[in-house]
């Protein structure tokens, strides 16, 4: 497939390996970050006036969702404020890698002397080098959502907690481990960055292969080693690739390339396809069916439940909800799966088509994500002016926008926009399942197609019937 | 079509333009179609609508296109409003006053309405649903979901 | 400087790549871009917090919350100030749209929106107690939202000059009472039972009662009958008037009525239509058929359509039932918020109930 290298293009080069642009832009997304927590605690406990609710549920997420992932990938990573501090304390510098007083280059060494003193870095343990973490993150944080999404003091404790998990993880484990494993919306960006048209991969495996120093992990004067633990080298797809940059920085031979390819390319890549992945797939279409009814749908009933977080109804809600994206979704998936292959193939077999074909489900967990995100995003954008000029509810009018009344934008627009991203999920969906069922002799798209097919109608009827 | 003259090496190619443009013709047709929106004469309604703790009751509300319609909304807990998505209307109700909002339906379709006055956390989420006629754009949407779902089984098969 | 630092790290970078020894001019460059960055970050964040800080300690005015009264209510609920000292208070909501009044005097409501601070200030002109209360309906209890000003100081000889130039600055002039209520000056019981045993196939028309011509006597047409009697017993001594013989017993009915509906005027009853409307209609039913959407919470609110009630209670009997409250129901006390011309102005509206305008 043909790719187009974006690194070519010196300005871009510059732009991007350049630590300056990256700095700023993370040192001003901390500041958010700090303001978004401080408002959260401070602020008026009023959500639609809080800027922590506003900035992060309506205007960051909208960034996300409808842009930087499906754009970007991991752009979002690329400028994430979380990680900072953490890595400022491994590194013992906030900017770029520095010589130490010994005369050594600290990340030479791939950074293994923790901050705390006399312990070194470990390395996260084996059986926790997956994303099963990250699901398991996700789908708790998303039984809490409807108190998440409309309290600010809610919201600031997460990400405060989201903080002080990042630093405590960077004291004790080496590189961003807290972003690849524990972070539980690096979890599903990574799923997601799979759809981008945009990737960051080595020129020519021959260079690497005779690098015997393979700075890209171990880091020298020019950057750190990989902070997500990746050797470029290897990278098939997008999802454990972190965009910080550090390779195209630390790379001797200029051999690391930002490209724009076709979308979708990491869908039908065969290898390194795996089981936490494909239930991460689930998680997230699952989710953003159950947002769609409980937030959106016309049953108060069932908002109040999933509001009145510890009530016995709650915990029906909270158990309907596993059941459905740990169970029922991914149960109805491998049995139609199962059955699209015949009577005769062992379960060893049909595990491993179930886990292909659930990378059908990525464009539509995407698609219904966004889908999702229109409605509210739209609707509640107008919250960002009065936000803007009073972020904690104090008086302040900063912009003389503190009382713009709310207005929904584009509501007559909206679901058709919704319909055509759900239908084009589909499609999209529908040939990504059908290469995958190219892969084997005799498979057959079809049981993932109609999955898909009741899916996107299910989720139309929430949206928009 | 032109499938029986053309060579054999290029007859793969012909087909597959073939479909893509009946499918395009489909999804053109789907998307275009004069549907009807309903044949009924046009009546006055009035419709009551309570408004509390986040929901509306009842939260779906069916009129037929041209309809006249009046909405009376009493809120029982605290100030509600009601935001009309596609409309553009906007009405604010204390408890206590019943408030009323009268329009024509000439727009068909469904529409959302929301509470459009803050009444606590789940405010942004309370929601309800005004039919006016049939909903096309659903139809449609299946429709066209239906040609999406195509596009994956239809190459799979040649 | 800067701009030397911010550009030339690129270039800097692919000669350096094959190199493995640091020029000791290089190190101290990417020591100096490390102070800056450093340097950046510390006055960006803690320059933010310190800027959020000091905005913060900027505002002097008192701050109220409103929450639902089950929370709280207005926090604080008793506020001090000093006659002729403006009071700047910041309104915010923490939950609702709440309202926010003083009681008694003309000065204007204004709403308290959830997240979104209104300022007022109130200059007093005498001292007392002022009671600031909840506007918009927040709940069953909503009317239990209230909060009361301790005005010190002496009173002040001239009234100042309005202040004309900010909309949220309004003297403040109590109308105190001068006298108790009618129902403590007639030794009236409120809570005793005045449930009449009435039967009225239509509502008495005051129209109607203007044109019979019966020449009764002008003191049934006072305003103290108005005040301290029931009209039931109004009804009962003019039927026994040998004017009223001729009369049927609706035809008495609807000089009754007349004779109420002489002692309003249509100002006066819209105002109380207004005041009914925002206070009472959301436990006594917008139609006054004890069926507002409260009404339910409480016993059931008393029906003003209820012939039977209403007809044997007099109007200083509602009066104090409105200024006291209570009577064992959730019926809350307004002597502290109306002022008396507005308890008249919904008296003679809740007569209307019964003696309907045409």
């Amino acid at each position: 497939m043909s790719r187009y290298d974006l690194t070519r293009i010196p300005a871009v080069k510059t732009l991007v390996v350049n630590r300056w642009p990256q700095f700023i832009l993370r040192a001003i997304a901390l500041a958010g970050f700090v303001v978004a927590i401080l408002a959260g605690l401070f602020g008026t406990p009023v959500g639609s006036r809080n800027l922590s609710i506003v900035f992060v549920w309506i205007a960051w997420w909208a960034l996300l969702i409808l842009a930087a992932v499906p754009l970007f990938g991991r752009g979002w990573c690329t400028v994430c404020p979380i990680p900072m501090a953490g890595e400022w304390l491994q590194n013992g510098a906030v900017l770029g890698p520095r010589k130490k007083e010994t005369g050594d280059w600290r990340l030479v060494t791939g950074n293994l002397q923790s901050p705390i003193p006399s312990l070194r870095l470990r390395q996260w343990p084996k059986r926790f080098r997956n994303i099963w973490l990250q699901n398991g993150g996700f789908a708790l944080l998303a039984l809490f959502s409807a108190v998440v999404l409309t309290q600010p003091k809610v919201t600031a404790v997460i990400l405060a907690i989201f903080l002080f998990l990042a630093v405590g993880t960077a004291l004790i484990y080496e590189r961003r481990a807290f972003c690849r494993y524990l972070c539980p919306v690096g979890g599903f960006i990574g799923l997601y960055s799979q759809v981008a048209p945009l990737e960051v991969r080595v020129r020519d495996m021959a260079i690497c292969a005779s690098h015997t120093e393979k700075t890209c992990y171990t880091g020298n004067a020019d950057g750190y080693g990989c902070p997500w633990g990746v050797f470029p080298g290897g990278l098939v797809k997008n999802t454990t690739c972190g965009a910080c940059m550090e390779c195209l920085r630390t790379c001797p031979h200029d051999n690391i390339a930002i490209q724009i390819r076709p979308v979708g390319a990491d869908l039908t890549v065969a290898r390194g396809r795996k089981l936490d992945e494909a239930f991460k797939a689930f998680i997230m279409l699952g989710s953003a069916v159950v947002y769609s009814a409980v937030m959106l749908g016309p049953w108060g009933w069932l908002k109040t439940t999933a509001y009145n977080v510890g009530s016995l109804a709650w915990l029906g809600y909270a158990l309907a909800f596993l059941l459905f994206i740990l169970g029922l979704l991914p149960g109805i998936f491998y049995l139609v799966t199962w059955a699209g292959m015949g009577q005769r193939v062992n379960l060893r077999v049909v595990r491993q088509r179930f886990t292909a074909n659930a990378y059908a489900l990525v464009p539509l967990g995407l698609a219904a994500w966004i889908a999702f995100s229109l409605s509210f995003v739209f609707a509640n954008i107008s919250y960002l002016w009065p936000v803007l000029s009073d972020p904690f509810g104090w008086g302040w009018d900063l912009l003389g926008t503190a009382v713009t009344p709310w207005t929904p934008y584009l509501s007559r627009i909206v679901p058709i926009l919704q319909t055509l991203v759900l239908v084009g999920g589909l499609a999209w969906a529908a040939v990504t399942a059908r290469k995958i069922a190219e892969e084997k002799r005799g498979g057959t798209a079809l049981p993932a197609i109609a999955y898909c097919f009741f899916i996107t109608v299910g989720m139309l009827w929430l949206l928009i019937g | 079509m032109n499938v029986e003259t053309a060579v054999l090496p290029q007859k793969r190619f012909t087909i597959k333009h073939g479909s893509w443009l009946v499918l395009s013709l489909l999804a053109l047709a789907v998307v275009f179609a004069p549907l009807p929106t309903g044949t009924a004469v046009p009546t006055t309604h009035t419709l009551h609508l309570e408004a509390s703790s986040f929901a509306f009751s009842p939260a779906i509300l069916e009129v037929n296109p041209g309809d006249l319609v009046t909405i009376e909304l009493t809120s029982t807990d605290v100030v509600h409003g009601l935001y009309l998505d596609g409309y553009d209307l906007v009405v604010t109700a204390d408890p206590g006053e019943t408030a009323i909002l009268t329009f024509t339906a000439d727009k068909s379709g469904t529409f959302r309405f929301r509470c459009s006055v803050t009444c606590g956390a789940l405010h942004p989420f309370m929601i309800g649903k005004l039919k006016v006629g049939p909903n096309l754009l659903l139809w449609r949407g299946i429709a066209l979901s239906v040609l999406a779902a195509l596009i994956g089984l239809w190459r799979f098969r040649q | 400087m800067a701009a030397h630092w911010l550009g030339s790290k690129t270039t800097v970078n692919v000669e350096m790549a094959a190199q493995t020894a640091v020029s000791s001019s290089d190190d101290a460059l990417a020591k100096d871009r490390e102070w800056l960055a450093r340097a950046l970050l510390i006055h960006l964040i803690f320059g933010l917090l310190l800027a959020i800080f000091i905005a913060n300690r900027l505002d002097r005015s008192v701050e109220v919350r409103a929450v639902m009264p089950e929370k709280g209510g207005f926090l604080p609920d008793t506020l001090t100030a000093e006659v002729g000292v403006p009071l700047e208070l910041s309104l915010i909501s923490d939950d609702v749209m709440h309202g926010f009044a003083v009681g008694q005097t003309d000065w204007p409501a204004v709403d308290v929106l959830p997240g979104q601070m209104t300022e007022v200030t109130l200059t007093f002109d005498e001292p007392g107690t002022y009671t600031y209360y909840c506007t918009r309906w927040c709940g069953a209890n909503h009317w239990r939202m209230r909060g009361t000003i301790e005005v010190t100081g002496d009173e002040k000889g001239e009234t100042p000059a309005l202040r004309a130039d900010a909309a949220s600055v309004v003297e403040v002039a109590i109308a105190q009472p001068s006298s108790p209520p009618l129902y403590v000056e007639l030794e009236l019981d409120i809570d005793a039972p005045h449930t009449v045993d009435v039967h009225l196939d239509n509502p008495p028309s005051a129209a109607r009662g203007e044109t019979l011509d019966a020449n009764i006597s002008s003191s049934y047409l006072s305003r103290d009958v108005y005040l301290t009697q029931p009209p039931f017993e109004v009804w009962q001594a003019l039927r026994l008037e040998p004017e009223t013989a001729a009369l049927s017993n609706s035809d008495v009915w609807d000089l009754v009525a007349a004779s109420w509906h002489s002692q309003t005027t249509d100002e006066k009853l819209q105002l109380g239509q207004t005041l009914y409307n925002q206070n009472c209609a959301a436990c006594h039913g917008n139609s006054g058929a004890g069926d507002g959407v409260f009404g339910q919470e409480f016993d059931q609110a008393t029906a003003f359509t209820d012939a039977q009630i209403m007809l044997g209670a007099s109007t200083a009997v509602l009066d104090g039932k409105i200024r006291r409250g209570g009577m064992g129901t959730g019926m809350p006390y307004w002597g502290t918020i109306f002022t008396d011309h507005e308890i008249e102005a919904i008296i003679d509206y809740l007569w209307t109930f019964q003696f309907p305008r045409e």
